[in-house]
């Protein structure tokens, strides 16, 4: 028998035992059979989906989007489920354009729209008034002819009785005889719901009229039963371009304006009735040398919602729906970097004081020691105050606080590698150390490295949301933590927001536990230690 | 290497740390952003109080005589004023160390009893309940922010059902007597420490779990059996026993974590502690009360790191009594 | 009667891809004062089939069947208890493989004998730790280590450590699970010469695991040689040594020409060992072997007995092979 006949043989044998045993599953195959590491691999993906699609998820933007509604507004569906919060107001935001009115006008005045930027405004021709008389009757006190500015306040209160302390009275709506007005512009519309605690009107207006002309507008939200409340009325002489106004139901004028006492709120006597309410403006003129034109743009009125979206608004009135689906782009993008630095760094610095050893090995190794035993959020709290509070600095700082262990694993990898002889044979063959680190020593290390950096990310995820829930987050961004911050600081715990406070936890709690299945998982399948125990 | 020489290296080594840490505090306070003058001299200062400073500081002197004075400063504890209070800052903290020490001890103990003595029970029944417990809770320690917790605990045993005190130490006015105080006391330690333990136990038992498991596999665990010896025998003398090294190990590795939990647990709760001390005078921008935190809560970690290292030292033979031939 | 009888013990693990069958129906005898030796390649079933015996099964594995008679006593269905307190290592005690790591490294080394023996015996601690400085002495270590700690010991004295260790309670039988595989060859020498000596001297049986044949040929009666958790062939070690029925056991002793020769490994056959979760059909060496036909493939082999004198042999062709002529070389 030849030696030649029985390496064939011996081989042919070899051959036959790898086809009889079971292939070596790769790692893909091994992965799919692990329940949780699916699930996690799973719930990333769908973290990384909102992320990617948060402007399709989110209506709103988190940090342009304020006063959506109120302050720590209800989630809507709570409202429907939950007594304690039934009937609670959703915002209402009327933009009212020419075609949004019911007009009533005098005859010989004009109502037509104009341009007004996207929308249409209205514009009113007045004609001119026969003769310069005194303006008589019931509304004559309105408008005493000296009155300089239209936001006079005393220009109106006159007239009804201011109470402050609402001692005799509170809220008395004032009905006004309407037959002077040259022109009325009504919107209607319903509401059903609780008192809200706010709203507010603003309107821009312009008037071309002769210098002796005076012209006289109003804004009046009228209630179902017919209360008339004048919002805010103006007194013109001669032309105006862009006057403006905004009425606000926190304003201290307009609790004055409507004669209501310091503790009430205007929001609760006006809609204290439930049906058809209407918002009225209504104009006119005395002008004799000429004609009058007043535009005026699209008016906007609100109620601010007590009730808004899917999770109710911060105590800015910023939807919270919003705010968690952005966050979600925060949280992976600080997880993710933070944790490729860290193992940058970790691995560089294993690889060196491994293969290096000596010298280099221990002073690194003492760094690393020291760095351990230094505890990281104190320092990161010290640190965060003082380089300023961006998202940039916590990335940088939380991997230059979490890079230590991953450089012990690799190290001790290193040192085994090292032995081996195909790093032998590299040195043999003249290698540079920069060769055999990056070529021979990193590419056997990878799979730790990999498994490290999978369970990384929660943990800079969740150290990250501890620095913003202290305070020391980027205040430009909207992060869970900061949510939670918020939600702590503004009121969510007196008003019981459940709703406020559990997502952005829940959220922070379900990206980690994706991330540490799928690390785990890829620990069991690498690791052999873990293997065994299976 | 015998016993001395490794405390006598440990010792070496926390000096090192201390040292280090001195030197980041005082480069991260004066030297790094901008002008040091303008960090420590409050503009609301008024002239004496600017001089005093200058005066504690030496700003005037070369930057290594600086560094010294900065140095003696720190060690003998004088740490300057506070800015917003105007007063000594180190006894401020003196007033606030107590109250830390305790909810740290409290904390710690009860994570470690619990984490422990639950680790060594599931590693001796695998498949049980506690098993499933521990692996559960580890995984929670893990993923679930500890502060989102302390929140719903807060929200939960503070407004939906008010009945523990949700912060500070002691009740406002203090109630009479010593007795009654000390109750006082603990009955606001409880939500605190009782948050922190739920948090942390986890990680202590998964740990424990594992390392026992991992004992329970080596072979002297195999010939404790063959030997014939009980269960509770293997379990504990052989088996937890030889366990003891890595999880004195893991004392001091948690050490650091467990200060960093502190801090956030204090501010939940309010507590008057060196933790939420050191927040609240970094969000002021009181540099001298957030250095002086800072620097103490630094070397509680040396300190605490150094008995742990005398405590593994005890636990293992290798160390204790050297190695006499080649491992 | 024999010390100790195994009949058709199965001891199989349970694994996520089914069972691995480590022990599958083997059978032998120990008699009293006598050695047998167990040979076969790594991963065969050799130290399973150790653990069974003293009933040291891992978490995952269980007995599947079978029987093991110690005095007439049946050790499998005795309680736990009992067999704690009466059988592990004051009637059988063991030698790991790997004995480096046998010893607890937090605990004295003379302390981990004492404490053996104070478990089994009603001696005082005197008397306990008197005797572990004797078996100190017999093992040729200096009794004034009793206080040392494992990481002072050398490898060689460690295992010598542990054979004290085995022989504390006056044990009948001692299993020793490739005692020297972890040693340089001097120690290895020295470690097997003081077995061999010990034994002859307190009148011991003696079940010695190796692979290392030409061990087993120079303190060993009887030889038992396992292929993938079965018994291929059983009998005294001249038998097998020089007429061997078994074409595997002919492999093996044909790779040494002589008992007295040079040591040589088991491992020298071509081919693999089998998978034991899916051990081949009909004789599990049929893959390998020269002989192997269409009735290898398919029917297993029964474990006969041939040419008298208890030599008993796992397969379908065994007059031919101890006909002669090197099958292996064809
Ligand atoms: N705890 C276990 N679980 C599953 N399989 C095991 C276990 N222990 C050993 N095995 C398998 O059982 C077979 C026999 O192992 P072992 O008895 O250690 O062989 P030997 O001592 O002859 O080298 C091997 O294939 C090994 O992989
Ligand atoms: S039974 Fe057949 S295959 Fe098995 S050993 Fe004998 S000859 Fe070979
Ligand atoms: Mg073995």
């Amino acid at each position: 028998m030849t030696q030649n006949q029985r390496t064939a043989e011996k081989a042919q044998v070899a051959k036959a035992a790898a086809a009889a045993a079971p292939r070596r599953l790769t790692f893909w195959e091994q992965y799919r059979r692990k329940p949780q590491g699916v699930a996690g691999l799973l719930i990333v993906a769908l973290y990384i989906a909102v992320a990617v699609f948060a402007p399709v998820v989110s209506k709103y933007d988190p940090m342009e989007d304020m006063y959506l509604a109120d302050n720590i507004a209800v989630p809507i569906w709570l409202t429907k489920v939950n007594p304690r919060y039934r009937e609670l107001p959703p915002t209402m935001q009327f933009n009212l354009g020419f075609d949004s009115w019911e007009v009533t006008a005098a005859d010989g005045v004009e109502v037509t729209g104009w341009e007004f930027e996207d929308a249409e405004g209205i514009s009113i021709d007045l004609p001119a008034t026969e003769a310069p008389e005194p303006v008589e009757g019931e509304d004559g006190a309105d408008t005493p002819p000296d009155s300089e500015d239209s936001g006079e306040l005393f220009s109106i209160v006159s007239n009804v009785q201011w109470d402050p302390f609402g001692l005799v009275t509170s809220g008395q709506g004032t009905s006004r005889d309407e037959a002077d007005e040259a022109v009325s512009l009504d919107f209607s519309f319903d509401y059903d719901y609780k008192k809200p605690q706010t709203f507010s009107a603003s309107m821009g207006y312009h008037i071309d009229a002769p210098s002796d002309a005076s012209t006289f507008i109003e804004l009046d939200l009228v209630t179902p039963s017919g209360k008339a409340f004048d919002l805010w009325d103006t007194t013109a002489y001669g032309s105006v371009s862009n006057g403006s106004f905004i009425v606000d139901a926190r304003d201290f004028d307009l609790k004055m304006r409507l004669g209501i006492s310091f503790f009430d709120e205007p929001a609760d006597v006006v809609f204290s009735e439930r049906g058809t309410y209407t918002v009225r403006v209504k104009a006119r003129s005395d002008s004799v040398s000429g004609p009058v034109n007043v535009r005026i743009e699209p008016v906007s009125f609100g109620v601010l919602g007590l009730a808004h979206g899917l999770l109710g608004t911060d105590h800015m009135g910023s939807d919270l729906w919003a705010q968690l689906v952005y966050g979600t782009r925060i949280a992976l993008a600080i997880g993710l970097s933070a944790a490729f630095i860290a193992v940058f760094i970790g691995t560089s610095v294993g690889l060196i004081a491994g293969y290096l050893g000596g010298i280099v090995d221990e002073v690194l190794m003492g760094v690393v020691d020291v760095l351990l035993s230094i505890p990281t959020m104190p320092v990161l709290i010290v640190l965060g105050a003082l380089f300023g509070k961006s998202v940039m600095n916590v990335v940088i700082l939380l991997a230059l606080f979490s890079w230590m262990g991953i450089a012990r694993i690799v190290r001790s990898q290193t040192l085994s590698l090292k032995e081996r002889t195909f790093v032998e044979a590299a040195k043999a063959a003249g290698g540079s150390s920069n060769y055999i680190m990056v070529s021979h020593i990193l590419p056997n290390t990878m799979p730790l490295i990999f498994a490290n950096l999978v369970l990384r990310i929660p943990s800079a995820i969740l150290t990250e949301a501890s620095l913003s829930f202290l305070g020391l987050g980027d205040p430009r961004v909207p992060t869970w933590g900061r949510m939670l911050q918020n939600a702590r600081q503004f009121g969510a715990f007196t008003k019981m927001a459940w709703w406020w406070m559990l997502p952005p936890g829940i959220a922070l709690t379900g990206l980690a536990v994706a991330f540490v299945f799928i690390g785990n998982s890829v620990n069991e399948i690498l690791n052999p230690r873990y293997r065994e125990r299976s | 290497m015998g016993f001395r020489s490794y405390l006598l290296k440990r010792l070496f080594y926390a000096v090192v740390v201390l040292f280090v840490i001195l030197t980041f505090n005082y480069v991260l306070f004066r030297i790094m952003p901008g002008d040091p003058e303008k960090m420590i001299l409050d503009p609301n200062f008024t002239p004496e109080a600017k001089m005093e400073l200058r005066r504690q500081y030496g700003l005037d002197d070369p930057p290594l005589t600086q560094y010294l004075n900065y140095m003696k400063s720190l060690l003998t504890f004088d740490l300057g004023m506070s800015f917003s209070t105007r007063r000594l800052v180190w006894s401020e903290l003196r007033e606030r160390l107590p109250n830390t020490i305790v909810l740290f001890m409290v904390t710690f103990v009860g994570t470690a009893a619990l984490g422990i003595s639950l680790g060594v029970s599931s590693a001796a029944n695998r498949g049980k309940f506690s098993e499933q417990l521990v692996m559960g809770a580890g995984l929670f320690a893990h993923a679930v922010p500890s502060f989102f917790i302390q929140l719903l605990l807060l929200l939960l045993f503070g407004y939906y059902w008010p009945i523990l005190p949700i912060h500070g130490t002691i009740s406002a006015p203090p109630p009479d007597g010593a007795w009654a105080q000390f109750l006082d006391r603990a009955w606001h330690l409880i939500l605190p420490a009782g948050s922190n333990i739920v948090i942390g136990f986890g990680s202590w038992a998964l740990y424990t779990r594992n390392t026992m498991l991992e004992a329970l596999g080596q072979d002297y665990i195999v010939t404790a059996r063959a030997k014939g010896l009980p269960r509770r025998e293997i379990l504990y003398h052989h088996s937890l026993r030889s366990v003891l090294p890595p999880i004195v190990t893991l004392i001091f590795m948690s050490l650091p974590g467990a200060v960093s939990g502190a801090v956030i647990t204090e501010s939940i709760f309010s507590w008057h502690g060196v933790g939420r001390y050191l927040l609240d005078a970094t969000l002021q921008m009181d540099y001298p009360a957030a250095q002086g935190a800072f620097y103490l809560i630094a070397l509680a970690v040396i300190i605490s790191n150094l008995l742990a290292d005398i405590a593994y030292g005890l636990v293992d033979p290798r160390i204790r009594v050297g190695a006499g031939a080649k491992r | 009667m024999a010390l100790l009888e195994v009949k058709d013990l199965k001891m199989y693990y349970r694994t996520a891809r089914g069972h691995v069958r480590a022990v599958d129906s083997v059978s032998f005898e120990i008699e009293q004062g006598k050695a047998l030796g167990i040979a076969g390649e790594s991963g065969c079933g050799k130290t399973s089939m150790a653990s069974a015996l003293l009933r040291l099964l891992p978490s995952n594995g269980s007995y599947h069947g079978g029987s093991v008679v110690m005095d007439g006593k049946e050790l499998l269905t005795m309680s736990e208890e009992q067999f704690r307190k009466d059988i592990r290592w004051k009637r059988i005690s063991m030698i790991f493989q790997g004995a480096m790591n046998a010893l607890n490294p937090v605990h004295k080394v003379g302390e981990q004998i004492v404490e053996a023996i104070l478990h089994h015996e009603d001696v005082s601690r005197e008397q306990a730790v008197k005797r572990t400085h004797d078996l100190f002495g017999l093992v040729g270590i200096n009794p004034k280590r009793f206080n040392e700690y494992p990481h002072e010991f050398s490898g060689g004295m460690k295992q010598r450590a542990v054979i004290a260790m085995a022989l504390a309670c006056h044990p009948d039988l001692i299993i020793a699970d490739e005692p020297t595989t972890a040693l340089d060859v001097m120690v290895q020498a020295q470690i097997l010469k003081s077995i061999a000596e010990l034994r002859q001297r307190l009148n011991l049986s003696m079940m010695l695991i190796t692979h290392d044949l030409s061990v087993i040929a120079q303190t060993c009666d009887s030889v038992v040689i396992m292929y993938a958790g079965k018994v291929a062939e059983y009998g005294d070690v001249v038998d097998v040594y020089t007429r061997p029925a078994h074409p595997y056991a002919m492999g093996l002793v044909n790779s040494f020409p002589n008992i007295q020769a040079a040591r040589t490994e088991v491992r020298s056959l071509p081919g693999f060992p089998p998978n034991l979760l899916a051990p081949p059909s009909g004789c599990r060496f049929h893959p390998r072997c020269p002989l192997a036909d269409e009735e290898c493939k398919q029917v297993e082999p029964a474990v006969r007995e041939v040419g008298g004198n208890k030599h008993m042999v796992a397969c379908h062709k065994a007059e031919i092979v101890q006909q002669g002529g090197d099958i292996w070389s064809r």
